[in-house]
């Protein structure tokens, strides 16, 4: 076995340098490690956020509207009786527009909050009615919501109640 | 000395675990995700309202459903026209209603009157939203077990099979001269 020719402080100093080259490298894999799980946690953060905020907009979707499906001034009722659920009465279909536009901003915003609200008529017409429609300016996302409804008209049926087919559309905004 | 660098060596590979197993869990939350709140409750509910406003839709006056008078000028869906269907279901070509048809515009037997009616009212509305829809009216006759189709199913989308993820309207009974109607829909995404 050939022995080293080096001096033996030599040697020991070259071996420790070895040992630092060494740690130097597992600590700079060690960081890398960190530095990519950071990243994926950020990213990961950031998805969990925007899935949050679409969450928070969805249910916001469905409270909406169950308010307006559930509206006194738009549900089929007939005296005291318990009023038909997905029915929509023409007769105050026709005349809500203009008192939501009267109290949008001291009512019916605090129930309403950002959105359009409208009832379109499928079958035997194709009538749109507006109901409520309070752009938010910077709205950056939109949540449409539909549920289809009966509309009953008693005005329009030679002496027969005539219900028509539509459907209500709910958009909010965020 | 080599007592201490393998005890290191389990730490290295403790650490590598641990990694493993925080990935790993990071990977099962996102698949384990469940369906939006909003989409089920949506397709629930819209599954159930649109069958709902389905039955109590009446005909328009122009349809001409009634020749002379004998029924009512704008009969119901999910009343007049699906007990008509029932009971003239056999008889061919002859049914009290010969409404037209909403496409078609010709004067037609109730069964394909409500055939027609049901599929383009469902494709105007769950169509238009991409919805894959599937409407099925099977008669039972009194006395009898199995049930027959009063109309060919109405599938759009490639229909909801079983093993899809969908929702149904649930039942909705009619009870007819013929024996009992009952109506379903079907909704999935």
């Amino acid at each position: 076995m050939k022995r080293s020719t080096l001096p033996y402080g030599l040697r020991r100093n070259r071996k420790a340098q070895i040992q630092m080259s060494e740690t130097i490298a597992v600590l700079f894999i060690f960081f890398v490690l960190i530095f990519f799980g950071i990243i994926f946690y950020y990213k990961y953060q950031q998805v969990s956020f925007q899935e949050k905020q679409e969450e928070l907009l969805g249910t916001r979707a469905i409270e909406t509207t169950l308010k307006t499906l559930f509206l006194p001034e738009l549900i089929c009722s007939k005296g005291e009786a318990e009023s038909e659920d997905n029915c929509v009465d023409m007769l105050k279909l026709r005349s809500l527009n203009e008192t939501i536009k009267q109290y949008l901003d001291d009512y019916y915003f605090e129930i309403f909050s950002y959105a359009r609200i409208y009832v379109q008529e499928v079958y035997p017409g194709n009538s749109t009615f507006i109901l409520y429609d309070k752009q938010k300016p910077d709205a950056t996302r939109e949540e449409p919501t539909f549920f289809v409804v009966t509309l009953r008209d008693e005005i329009a049926g030679k002496g027969q109640e005539l219900h028509k087919f539509g459907y209500l559309a709910v958009v909010v905004y965020s | 000395m080599t007592s201490k660098r393998s005890q290191i060596e389990m730490v290295g590979l403790v650490v590598i675990v641990l990694l493993i197993t925080v990935g790993m869990l990071f990977l099962a939350t996102f698949a384990l995700k469940s369906d939006p709140h909003k989409k089920i409750f949506t397709r629930k509910g819209l599954s159930y309202s649109t069958l709902s406003a389905l039955m109590k839709a009446t005909v328009e006056t122009n349809a001409d459903c009634v020749p002379q008078y004998q029924g009512l000028e704008s009969p119901q869906i999910g009343k007049d026209i699906i007990d008509d269907c029932a009971r003239y279901h056999d008889t061919d070509g002859y049914s009290q209603y010969r409404c037209r048809g909403p496409v078609s515009g010709e004067r037609l037997h109730s069964c394909d009157f409500l055939h027609e009616m049901m599929s383009y009212l469902l494709n105007q509305t769950l169509g238009s939203w991409n919805k894959n829809y599937e409407f099925h009216s099977q008669l039972i006759v009194f006395q009898e077990t199995t049930p027959q189709d009063l109309i060919e199913p109405v599938i759009a989308g490639g229909g909801c099979p079983k093993y899809k993820e969908r929702d149904a309207s649930g039942l909705f009974p009619i009870n007819t001269d013929a024996g009992l109607v009952e109506n379903v829909l079907y909704l999935c995404d």
